[in-house]
């Protein structure tokens, strides 16, 4: 480790085999995988959160890091992935829930039952939003079930702002202008207020993925979307988060993770299914173990 | 907007109440785990349905429930799982016991003397989550004094990551002391470079 006078900025030179230890631990850590392929990407990033912190060389951070002082690994783990959010954000879940999952779920209920679908963390409600918006402009059979979307997050300044369904147009960039025309009027400052029929068809709750009496109120979901957010957890929290979310399923019921997230690093609770356009974990119709 | 059709008080009632952990039925032994999960005083209970559970699912809970209540009492309630015939089980017993650093570091010399081969081998792992340093010096103090080459190995692959340059002369050491075991050597290199590549 060395530094280097980079046109008379100091910045911290990392060595391959720094790099080597430091996937390892984030893909222990998180199940990100990085490869040497995607060095530069991972450098920039890493000499980011060394300067950041004040760290005078790579394992000063290393050291800073493996013991998530000041919450360290969320800040890192932030720089490695799009935090901000946005409609149709990982669309490819979406189209395997049209295409693959709700499939499977409906085959398997009575006509007439009810799908039930989950968004949790839902933050200021773009991605329960976007679920109903690609249900509708998706999934050919959306007239004939009744289907309940429920947006939870722990934050209820959040959740009044997905009640109020008013976005900027940096929230809307992945829909397209038909979409936007169809369900969006536009209102002061350029920003967009979502059609009130979509609004009052998702229900805005308050809830805790991490604590059991608070997940005991819900039951019964067909899919969950439960993205980004047990990365930022300690071990035991991600635990006991999966253990949650298990009883919230029905039988054979799916959860979706965020693309840097992976139930099985966490949990064995669920299987793996691997889809074209997802990797989902399902809860197993029968289980006995 | 009449296409998804959004129903109030979709939310269920409260939870009903616990049962208890020595229930027949797997699916109650499962919510009374999780109900515990944070009780400091519930950890001899834990501890004693944990030497009995037999279903998965169930142990899942609780070692979940004692991850999250911590402390030496919930370390000292899993760590017998490690000499457990059950493979599954020493695993989940060893991703517990990871997630409790501070609780399992003043157990690691014991651990580390156990007349069991495999009980100071899975104990490697124990060390990939402690700050460095100790990390570093517990499995130091392993290797110099350990006669199978798998411990060694094992105390090796760790110290690969989470290694500090006090390990080198050990690391050297073994390397001598195991010449003639073909995978040792190697694995040692790695572990050097790794080391002294990360110290520059």
């Amino acid at each position: 480790m060395d530094d280097r006078d980079d046109g008379g900025s100091r910045a911290v030179r990392i060595s391959s085999e720094e790099v080597e230890r430091f996937c390892d631990f984030l893909y222990r850590r998180t199940g990100l995988s990085l490869s040497e392929g995607k060095r530069y990407f991972i450098d920039r990033r890493l000499e980011e959160r060394i300067a950041a912190t004040g760290s005078p060389s790579f394992r000063a951070y290393f050291s800073l890091l493996r013991a998530d002082a000041d919450h360290e690994i969320e800040f890192l783990i932030n720089s490695f992935t799009v935090n901000e959010t946005y409609f149709y954000r990982e669309d490819h879940q979406l189209r395997c829930m049209t295409s693959n999952l709700l499939g499977t779920i409906v085959r398997q209920r009575p006509s007439g039952s009810t799908i039930r679908i989950w968004s949790i963390p839902c933050s200021t409600g773009e991605e329960p939003y976007s679920i109903a918006l690609w249900l509708m402009e998706n999934w050919p059979q959306v007239d004939n079930h009744n289907i309940e979307i429920v947006g939870s997050d722990i934050d209820t300044r959040a959740l009044t702002a997905a009640a109020n369904g008013i976005y900027g147009d940096r929230a809307l960039m992945r829909l397209s202008r038909v979409i936007v025309d169809r369900y969006f009027k536009p209102i002061a400052d350029g920003r967009h207020e979502i059609d009130e029929g979509l609004r009052n068809s998702i229900e805005f709750t308050r809830a805790n993925v991490i604590d059991p009496k608070d997940m005991a109120r819900y039951r019964d979901f067909d899919l969950i979307f439960c993205r980004n957010v047990l990365i930022y957890f300690d071990d035991a929290s991600r635990r006991q988060a999966a253990e949650n979310l298990y009883d919230c399923l029905r039988p054979g019921g799916y959860i979706c993770l965020g693309h840097s997230e992976s139930m099985s690093r966490i949990s064995p609770l669920f299987s793996v299914c691997r889809f074209p356009d997802a990797i989902v974990y399902q809860k197993p119709e029968a289980d006995h173990g | 907007m009449p296409l998804i059709r959004g129903r109030r008080g979709s939310v269920a009632p409260g939870a009903t109440p616990p049962p208890v952990l020595d229930d027949p039925d797997p699916e109650s032994r499962w919510a009374a785990a999780r109900a515990l999960a944070g009780q400091a005083d519930a950890v001899p209970e834990l501890a004693a349905a944990l030497r009995h559970e037999t279903v998965p699912r169930v142990r899942e809970a609780i070692l979940t429930s004692l991850m999250r209540i911590g402390g030496s009492a919930s370390a000292e309630a899993i760590v017998p799982c490690l000499r457990s015939e059950d493979a599954g089980l020493r695993a989940a017993a060893i991703e517990a016991l990871q997630a409790l650093p501070s609780a399992i570091a003043p157990m690691m010399a014991q651990l580390f003397s156990d007349p069991e081969t495999d009980v100071r081998l899975l104990a490697t792992e124990l060390a990939r989550n402690m700050k460095a340093s100790d990390a570093t010096r517990l499995l130091c103090d392993l290797i110099e004094h350990e006669p199978h080459p798998n411990v060694c190995a094992a105390a090796i692959e760790v110290l690969a990551e989470v290694g500090t340059p006090e390990a080198l002369p050990v690391l050297e050491r073994c390397s001598v002391r195991f010449a003639l075991t073909p995978f040792l050597p190697f694995a040692i290199s790695m572990a050097i470079a790794r080391i002294s590549g990360a110290e520059g």
